[in-house]
């Protein structure tokens, strides 16, 4: 689950409405996935982030530990099984996307003045929204404290009969 | 003969027998040029027809595609028109009885010298066209030239057979098959006597075959020899041989079967001793239970041991074994079989079956909840070829030898239908003799093999639990349960939908995702009219199709089936696992949603209605939403849907298309009145809404139909069959790749909708105006805008 995706969701708890938003979450694995760079793309997507939400998702992926993060290149697509430590650093500002971890990152705090041709600032923009996989973890709603799993990049956001009769 | 050409006598264009001439055509390949339209033929044996006289005068000549070729046989012939009967060459048995000649002759434009040494006997000595002989034909050898002529027009009409009548190497024997009784061993002899015969043909079940000689002058010489000539057949009957020559020979090839699976013959598992042990072992005295059973087997004879087999309903009763259970010899014969691993469970029931030559057994499965997985089968006596069928139509004839032992488990023992032909010869491989295996299709080995008094052994295991197969179609156990009713609650709805949508496509999720790769044109279409960064919810995204298709879209997928959600992730989609009535995502943050065949899996109006409202929610204002339902018209402007047109019938092997590809099946329930074709019903569904709460139901509890795949609805509430495959491109070992095993029928629940009905619906919604509505492939579509 991308932050971006993250940003959108909201909890559909019955009676919880708005409150419901944003979810807090709970990341315990996170992959950094390459993704081409389209500016334009990033730039439209600036006026629809909530950007309060994004910062606290942000946050708590940058403050997971160093062994939750895996880096592009580790090893192949797609197993999520087993993990080797791996020597960090990378080349901030590589063409193939492959950016630096996240917690060395700095997200904006909003958008800037002119942010439609800041390639700095859309860069940083695109690897927090659209980099940042998280693949375990949990979705909390805010009001009724109902946790929703991530599973395999997954979130599982099924309810129950009785939560969803009305 | 005159120089000149004399002016035509007439042009008759009907045959003066029978009055055919239809389709008369002038030119014809190989049409004999300059001489324009000439003669009219037609099939019957006296057909001729007179022509204008051609320079080349009336020649022994003949046209066929190709050209021109002098005719061989002597047999004088007036070629050269191509009626619609299609023969394509004439026969003149008396060209005084040609009233162009008569005519010719009355008006002194021609003379008799011209007429005289043409007509010839067609008898098999005179050869020779240079030798003057009587042009009158005796009455047998007119009659024998007209069979020779029917057996030619047979051989055109109904097997497409194209004689020629000049040599060729190859010729077709005309009442030398093995479909009449002629064998291959009687055949081949009575040819080899003219020649080297390269290859005698014999296709299966038909009363002709084909020889090819090594040179086309052998050929003749068995031509002229054997027309005519009388055999002798396996019966002892006379037969008449007619030939002609053929180009090349041709019949239908079968595909390239394999045994059914589940299905094994083991050779020699007994000694002729033990043989002629068991078959003395058997009373067939007359008592009652033999009487009782009698009335119901037309053809052979039976008795039972351990349960009564009870013909009446094809079962067993359980509760009332048979005293002495199964005859002592046999105990050894099993215990032997168990141990060398043939067979993996010791039965309980044994049917002895006495097959006089001309006997059978209908085709049939033994009753699923009569008797276990396992059913082996002693053929004692004689050899049998005993035909499998599976439902897609396709038959595999296996031969069981003397002395061996059949094992049918699995799908060969629940799906196949197995049953024996009552007939005195069975078609047999030539060069295998009496091996057991599949009865090829190679004509060149096919021959007969009569059959003599077969004794079979059929020991079961009688089954004590309800049968749990994978193919409930065919299963008495399965076919029991309850189908399904239409929802008269909230409650009830979601179950419906949670038994045959939900489980469903958990289950066949991956099949599914096979089959639905190729994303339909108008969809693609609305997606790309999207402007770059737009953010799109696809709610029932299936196996991800759409979210890949403009990569200058955000696009989130959301589907119940946990299972089609692991494929999108597989393929790199942002999609999550919720239902389409709770779509997690924040009011109005969508620019555009699509809905692609998802609403009519929702089993009442209320709850379709939900879900549209729900696609509402999530547009900002002025944001799009694409949706598309099944429409109850599959045929829509009298032109079919590809639903309807892929009528194909599949062997296993799926081709992608965006509908179901399945197998047609048996209708079966037909309700009467749920939701009719009648637009009345189809409006009163949506304007009871307002009220909400429930519907009254003119029909209460009533059943939901099981559609048959690729016929239209017969209601718009009902159960799609899905045939499930087991994992496409995995063989099976000892299976050739690519075999796949009919799996479980999965049905699914949908409304389909009827025209206007959706358009309807969303009117119903608020801030709602719909901007487009249309039909698709058998599709309803609409596009709304959040105003």
């Amino acid at each position: 689950m991308k932050l971006l995706t993250h940003n959108l969701l909201s909890s559909h708890v019955r009676g919880v409405g708005p409150r419901g938003f944003p979810l807090r979450l709970q990341a315990t694995e996170v992959r950094i996935n390459p993704v081409e760079f389209n500016p334009d793309f990033v730039a439209r997507m600036i006026p629809k982030v909530e950007w309060a939400a994004l910062l606290e998702a942000a946050e708590t992926v940058r403050t997971l530990p160093h062994a939750r993060v895996h880096l592009p290149g580790e090893w192949g697509g797609g197993e999520w099984s087993h993990r080797q430590p791996r020597a960090r650093g990378g080349t901030p500002g590589d063409d193939l996307g492959l950016c630096p971890q996240l917690h060395l990152v700095e997200v904006p705090k909003g958008p800037i003045e002119g942010y439609e041709h800041d390639e700095k600032f859309l860069r940083q923009m695109h690897h927090v929204l659209l980099e940042v996989d998280v693949l375990e973890g949990t979705l909390q709603c805010p009001e009724s404290g109902r946790l929703f799993p991530i599973s395999r990049g997954i979130p599982n956001m099924l309810l129950s009969d009785e939560e969803t009769e009305t | 003969m005159a120089a000149t050409p004399p002016s035509p006598v007439g042009l008759t264009r009907r045959c003066p027998r029978t009055e055919r001439g239809q389709g008369w055509r002038e030119r014809a390949p190989g049409m004999v040029r300059g001489h324009g339209p000439v003669g009219v033929r037609c099939g019957c044996s006296r057909g001729v027809y007179a022509a204008p006289l051609s320079p080349l005068g009336w020649g022994t000549s003949d046209c066929s595609p190709g050209g021109v070729r002098p005719a061989l046989s002597g047999l004088p012939s007036l070629v050269l028109g191509v009626s619609g009967c299609g023969f394509s060459q004439v026969y003149v048995t008396d060209v005084y009885r040609v009233p162009a000649v008569r005519q010719a002759l009355r008006s002194g434009t021609s003379s008799r010298r011209q007429f005289s040494g043409l007509a010839r006997p067609p008898n098999s000595i005179a050869m020779d066209s240079n030798s003057q002989s009587n042009y009158k034909l005796s009455k047998t050898e007119k009659k024998f030239l007209r069979k020779q002529i029917k057996a030619r027009h047979t051989l055109l009409r109904h097997e497409g057979i194209e004689t020629v009548s000049y040599a060729t190497q190859s010729l077709v024997v005309a009442n030398g098959g093995l479909g009449n009784g002629v064998s291959r061993n009687q055949l081949l002899p009575v040819l080899e006597k003219y020649g080297l015969v390269d290859a005698l043909l014999m296709p299966p079940h038909k009363p002709y075959s084909f020889v090819r000689y090594r040179t086309a002058e052998e050929a003749k010489k068995a031509y002229v020899t054997l027309n005519g000539k009388e055999i002798v057949d396996d019966l002892g009957q006379k037969i008449l041989l007619y030939l002609n020559f053929v180009e090349k020979a041709q019949w239908k090839e079968l595909g390239l079967q394999a045994l059914p699976p589940g299905l094994m013959v083991v050779e020699e598992i007994i000694s002729s001793e033990d043989e002629k042990m068991l078959l003395e072992s058997i009373n067939w005295t007359e008592d009652i239970d033999n009487q009782n059973v009698q009335k119901y087997l037309k053809h052979r004879r039976v008795k039972h041991f351990g349960y009564e087999f009870h013909y009446e309903n094809n079962n067993v009763d359980k509760d009332m074994p048979l005293p002495g259970g199964l005859p002592g010899i046999c105990d050894s014969f099993l215990e032997k079989w168990l141990k060398e691993g043939f067979i993996k469970h010791k039965p309980d029931q044994l049917t002895v079956n006495q097959y006089e030559p001309g006997h059978g057994i209908p085709a049939h499965i033994d009753t699923h909840s009569a008797f276990e997985d396992e059913i082996v089968s002693l053929s004692l006596g004689s050899e049998i070829v005993m035909d499998f069928k599976h439902p897609d139509g396709v038959t595999v004839p296996v031969m069981l030898p003397r002395r061996s032992l059949l094992v049918m488990t699995g799908e060969s023992r629940y799906l196949w239908t197995h049953g024996i032909t009552p007939r005195k010869f069975d078609t047999v491989q030539a060069s295998k003799g009496l091996q057991s295996g599949i009865i090829t299709s190679d004509v060149g080995d096919l021959t007969l093999s009569k059959r003599g008094m077969r004794t079979s052994f059929t020991f079961r295991k009688v089954r004590q639990t309800p049968c749990n197969c994978s193919y409930p179609l065919v299963c008495d156990s399965q076919m029991k349960e309850t189908p399904p009713s239409f929802p008269e609650s909230a409650r009830e709805a979601s179950q419906l939908e949670q038994d045959y949508v939900h489980r469903v496509y958990e289950e066949i999720a991956e099949h599914f995702s096979s089959t639905r790769h190729t994303p339909w044109p108008r969809v693609v279409e609305f997606l790309k009219s999207l402007p770059c960064g737009s953010l799109v919810a696809d709610v029932g995204c299936g196996n991800g199709k759409y979210l890949g298709v403009n990569k200058e879209l955000y696009m989130i997928g959301c589907d119940r089936s946990q299972k089609l959600v692991d494929i999108c992730r597989e393929r790199c989609f942002q999609a999550l696992v919720c239902d389409a009535l709770a779509v997690p995502l924040c009011s109005g943050s969508c620019d555009a949603c699509i809905s692609i065949a998802v609403i009519h899996h929702f089993s009442t109006a209320e709850r379709r209605v939900a879900a549209l409202q729900e696609l509402v929610r999530l547009l900002r204002p002025g944001g799009q939403a694409l949706v598309y339902v099944w429409a109850m018209e599959q045929e829509y402007n009298k032109k079919k849907s590809k639903y309807l047109r892929e009528n194909r019938i599949s062997q296993g092997k799926e081709e992608g298309t965006s509908s179901d590809t399945a197998m047609p099946e048996l209708l079966v329930e037909q309700v009467p009145n749920v939701g009719s074709r009648d637009s009345e019903c189809c409006v009163s569904s949506v304007t009871d809404l307002p009220e909400g709460g429930h519907k009254a139901r003119t029909v209460t509890n009533a059943k939901l139909p099981v559609h048959t795949n690729r016929t239209s609805f017969p209601s718009q509430d009902l159960l799609v069959p899905w045939h499930h495959q087991g994992n496409p491109g995995e063989g099976k070992p000892g299976h050739p790749a690519g075999a796949h095993d009919p799996g479980p029928v999965f049905h699914r629940y949908y409304h389909v909708f009827c025209e206007g009905e959706l358009e309807a619906t969303c009117q119903t919604l608020n801030s709602v105006s719909i901007l487009q509505s249309y039909y698709d492939q058998g599709n309803w579509c609409v596009i709304l805008q959040k105003v």
